[in-house]
């Protein structure tokens, strides 16, 4: 099979057609990811096998990673905090995760970021991630104190009551916001693509020309600001639940 | 039929919205060109947030989470 016609048939996956095709098509574009991905690794391996030459340490993918280390760090240190540095490691994961699954989606109609599970999962490893540091940071019970908002009188309980209830409720719903907000905007611009391809093609009288590939430019720039913003807002959902540490240095 | 109605409405209030956002950070970085990294960080996570309702009413609308 060429690489045309695995091409094409990754295409036809995106369009709603029988259901076990269209599985069939999707595990065939996991297949074709896989080659690309196992491709690029073998290319660095063997480039890497030529030792560590400073003309190597010069190059571009090296350029690259160290800007995004700095962006990173940046972001890091300047939405939680001095420790915020430790989260680096945590935080430029996502980002590459979800940078190159956004950039899958830029020339394939499926995506790992256009799939709720996905999505999902992500959304669950950030939020428990900032449970546990928030436990760690102010011990169990106190990061339970931390939902049930400021300390009022006794006549008030039913209040403070409420108001933890309402606190685990958006806890939960960040997760769901995390989930919504990255795949709608991934899915939203594979399906902006396919109505624009559809439009050209009913204007031309055939049934669907590429034109949706005109969207490409946006479509990148949504892939860099959603890897960013998930990213953005792990480190200020962490900020939110370690911000004791630091003793009044600037005032939020 | 009546679902694209809700869209449009919908999207018009997000327009607003997002119109709000990028005028009050453009005031902000043209009066203090040196602030301006701190306020596209804030700029994106207010306009992260304004699309998320857009979204969900995509989502509600088309009864991805409802059934």
């Amino acid at each position: 099979m060429n690489p045309n016609e695995i091409f094409s048939l990754a295409l036809a996956s995106s369009e709603a057609g029988k259901e076990g095709a269209e599985h069939h098509h999707s595990l065939l574009a996991v297949f074709v990811y896989f080659a690309f991905v196992l491709a690029i690794v073998f290319t660095l391996l063997s480039v890497a096998k030529k030792g560590f030459s400073p003309r190597g340490f010069k190059g571009f993918i090296s350029q690259c990673s160290e800007q995004l280390y700095l962006f990173i760090e940046n972001m890091c240190v300047g939405t939680i905090g001095a420790h915020g540095r430790k989260y680096i490691p945590f935080i430029i994961t996502f980002w590459l995760v979800i940078f190159f699954s956004n950039v899958v989606a830029l020339f394939f109609p499926v995506a790992p970021t256009a799939d709720l599970s996905f999505n999902l999962g992500m959304a669950l490893c950030s939020i428990g991630y900032v449970q546990y540091e928030g436990m760690k940071a102010n011990g169990v019970f106190g990061h339970l104190k931390h939902f049930a908002g400021p300390k009022l009188g006794l006549a008030m309980i039913p209040i403070t009551l409420m108001i933890f209830m309402i606190e685990v409720i958006s806890e939960v719903m960040k997760n769901l916001s995390l989930t919504l907000r990255l795949f709608g905007n991934i899915d939203g611009g594979h399906q902006a693509a396919e109505a624009m391809s559809k439009l050209a093609g009913g204007a031309a009288g055939v049934h669907w020309i590429p034109a949706g590939t005109l969207l490409v430019p946006v479509k990148f720039l949504t892939c860099v600001v959603q890897a960013m913003i998930f990213c953005l807002l792990t480190c200020v959902y962490l900020s939110l639940v370690t911000h004791h540490e630091e003793e009044g240095a600037h005032a939020h | 039929m009546y679902n694209f109605i809700g869209y449009g409405i919908a999207k018009l209030g997000v327009g607003i919205g997002l119109g709000l956002i990028g005028f009050g950070a453009m005031n902000g970085m043209s009066r203090q060109p040196e602030a301006i990294s701190k306020l596209q960080v804030a700029m994106l996570i207010a306009m992260a947030f304004v699309e998320l309702v857009f979204l969900l009413t995509l989502f509600l609308g088309k009864g991805l989470i409802g059934g």
